[in-house]
């Protein structure tokens, strides 16, 4: 049990790299990695939401959409609950909890388009896990983009004294930085 | 007041609009779905085992004679279903077993092998796979496949240094998970075959 | 019918979705191991992006502005499901390629970016124009890459050998680190152009500009584009 939790966990942290090898949540990968600390901000938003949605989802998939066979209506269903769960998110540590929103709200609205949490939340369903094992893989999941997205702002924060070819200058680059992070993140294949 | 309740009626509205469309395209669909799957299958089940011309759910068989269906597993492996292969007389060539295996690299794999009477591995074709594209996808390609084909063997294993003899497979290269998980699950029905009574 | 024309060439050149605008940057990535599955997924987001423009500007005047985004999810989460139904219907083989990635189409910040920017406050058939132009672009960006891919990852196209057989394919091509050598490449190579061009403009390769100028107010990187630079 906690051996196939651990699996889970490491493979998808590393082995199936969220953003560099599942190329889920590239538009704040590439959009929020210029400084460390928001790209550590937009991380941790990302953790606390995905791990939240992957419950929330999992528990309405089991308890409501599979009992009246309506899973086909799992895509619709599962955007308006990480939109809604978005909101309530952000209203909750508004009012209830200041320092927390002070760190992660202006990134809690952006969350709802990043494809990384519906990813999620439809390969716990596809890949038939528990509603624990889902919240495991959710986590692992989002750890994975939060390593991966503060490891691209550190070396974005090198590069800026770097003498980039013209035309190679802003995305090419961080692309190409990419590249390389998803050629060293192939070295976690041999854990497996 | 006015405006939230306006809002949550719009938004109410749509929604179970677009939920009732949801529903009748589903119901148009649900047929063709199906019906592509089987065909699918019945696809695969063909070219597992050409000589065939008709395939029988083993629950029926079960039935008629004393074989198992249970599920059995072993090494990461379940097997999904039997199927006897008929020839066009209705006479008993083998059987078609489906495997899924668990230790795929990008998940489970779904394949089906086709055994006759004699034990001799007539083919193997996957039916579902998620492996990563342009390595472990290569287990679908003939080149792969192909190596099962036409062998009486009792397992599989698989090589990187060329295949010299019958049991051995070449390894995908860059992608030894998948080709162990698909050996595995191959070797797996054999086994079953062996179960349930080998040709008899 | 002048304007009509004008949304086409909009979304295939003047704001290609994929190499100037940079946006649905995961599907991008994601599908174009091969030409076949570049175009497939190109045609199902355009198929997505017009119905969900035409139903939006048809609803444009009744959608109150406080629910606008969750309505349009709503809408394009249900034209998703359409496609992803009959994908499964009638082109099986397509639908396991793209797996996961066409639910997804839910997600890329093209459609919820045009609903929001043009479709809600323009004609119907304008609207229909424009998502068919914005598609279409997106189609060309996603094949472009593939066929790149597919060439030098697999020596095929379209699943047909094109190297000659002492060609030994660059199998990282198709894998991850491809999509974003084959991307990176593509884009400067249009900065080059640009460059040439006396048009230093920065487009497709200045994160700061582009991501203000992201047409979807809840992309991440357009709110955060100023902060950042701070």
């Amino acid at each position: 049990m906690i051996g196939k939790l651990i699996l889970i966990a490491v493979g998808s942290a590393f082995i199936n790299n969220v953003v560099l090898s599942q190329f889920l949540g590239i538009c704040p990968f590439l959009g929020v990695s210029k400084k460390i600390n928001t790209a550590a901000g937009m991380g941790s938003a990302v953790v606390f939401v995905i791990t939240l949605a992957s419950f929330v989802a999992g528990v309405i998939y089991k308890y409501l959409l599979v009992p009246f066979d309506i899973t086909y209506l799992k895509t619709i269903v599962f955007i308006l609950v990480i939109a809604a769960l978005v909101q309530f998110v952000e209203m909750f540590l508004k009012k209830k909890m200041k320092g927390l929103y002070q760190a992660l709200g202006v990134y809690l609205p952006l969350i709802t388009t990043n494809c990384a949490v519906l990813g999620v939340a439809l390969t716990n369903v596809t890949k038939d896990y528990t509603i624990l094992e889902g919240v495991v893989n959710g986590f692992a999941t989002s750890v994975g983009f939060l390593i991966s997205i503060v490891i691209m702002a550190g070396l974005r924060e090198k590069m800026e004294y770097n003498n980039v070819p013209k035309a190679f200058r802003g995305m090419p680059i961080v692309l190409l930085t990419a590249c390389l992070m998803a050629i060293a993140f192939f070295g976690f294949s041999g854990l497996k | 007041m006015n405006s939230t309740f306006k809002n949550v009626l719009c938004l109410t509205v749509i929604t179970i609009v677009a939920g009732l469309g949801l529903g009748y395209v589903y119901d148009i669909t649900a047929e063709p779905i199906r019906r592509m799957e089987e065909e699918t299958k019945l696809e695969a089940y063909k070219s597992v085992f050409p000589d065939a011309s008709g395939f029988v759910d083993t629950e029926s068989v079960a039935e008629q004679s004393d074989g198992p269906v249970s599920v059995y597993s072993s090494n990461g492996c379940d097997i999904e279903s039997a199927v006897v292969a008929n020839d066009s007389a209705g006479n008993k060539l083998g059987y078609v077993i489906n495997v899924t295996t668990h230790e795929g690299y990008g998940g489970d794999i779904t394949l089906s092998v086709g055994i006759d009477s004699e034990g001799v591995v007539k083919g193997m074709e996957i039916l579902d796979i998620s492996e990563t594209a342009g390595l472990g996808m290569k287990a679908g390609e003939s080149k792969f496949k192909d190596q099962f084909k036409d062998k009486a063997v009792s397992s599989f294993t698989y090589t990187k240094t060329g295949a010299v003899q019958d049991f051995e497979i070449d390894a995908i290269s860059g992608a030894t998970i998948t080709t162990k998980a698909v050996t595995n699950a191959v070797n797996t029905a054999i086994t079953y075959f062996g179960v349930l009574g080998g040709g008899n | 019918m002048r304007k009509c024309m004008e949304r086409l060439f909009n979304g295939l050149f003047k704001e290609n979705p994929t190499f100037v605008l940079m946006l649905g940057m995961c599907p991008t990535l994601a599908v174009t191991t091969s030409a076949i599955n570049g175009i497939g997924m190109g045609l199902a987001t355009t198929v997505v992006l017009v119905l969900s423009n035409i139903m939006i500007s048809v609803l444009r005047k009744v959608i109150p502005d406080g629910v606008r985004i969750p309505a349009f999810i709503v809408v394009i989460a249900s034209f998703v499901t359409i496609v992803e139904l009959l994908l499964k219907a009638y082109i099986p083989s397509l639908y396991a390629a793209l797996g996961l990635y066409i639910p997804l189409i839910v997600v890329n910040c093209i459609i919820l970016g045009r609903a929001e920017s043009y479709a809600s406050k323009n004609k119907v058939i304008y609207s229909a124009f424009d998502g068919l132009g914005m598609g279409l672009g997106f189609t060309f960006g996603l094949t472009c890459i593939g066929i790149i891919r597919e060439i030098v990852g697999a020596g095929t196209l379209f699943n047909m050998a094109v190297m000659p057989a002492a060609y030994e394919p660059l199998t990282i091509f198709i894998l991850a680190p491809g999509a974003f050598l084959v991307l990176a490449f593509l884009v400067a190579i249009m900065n080059k152009i640009k460059i040439a061009g006396g048009k230093d403009t920065g487009v497709g390769g200045n994160c700061d500009e582009l991501c203000r100028n992201c047409p979807n107010t809840n992309c991440g990187g357009r709110t955060l584009a100023g902060k950042d630079a701070d």
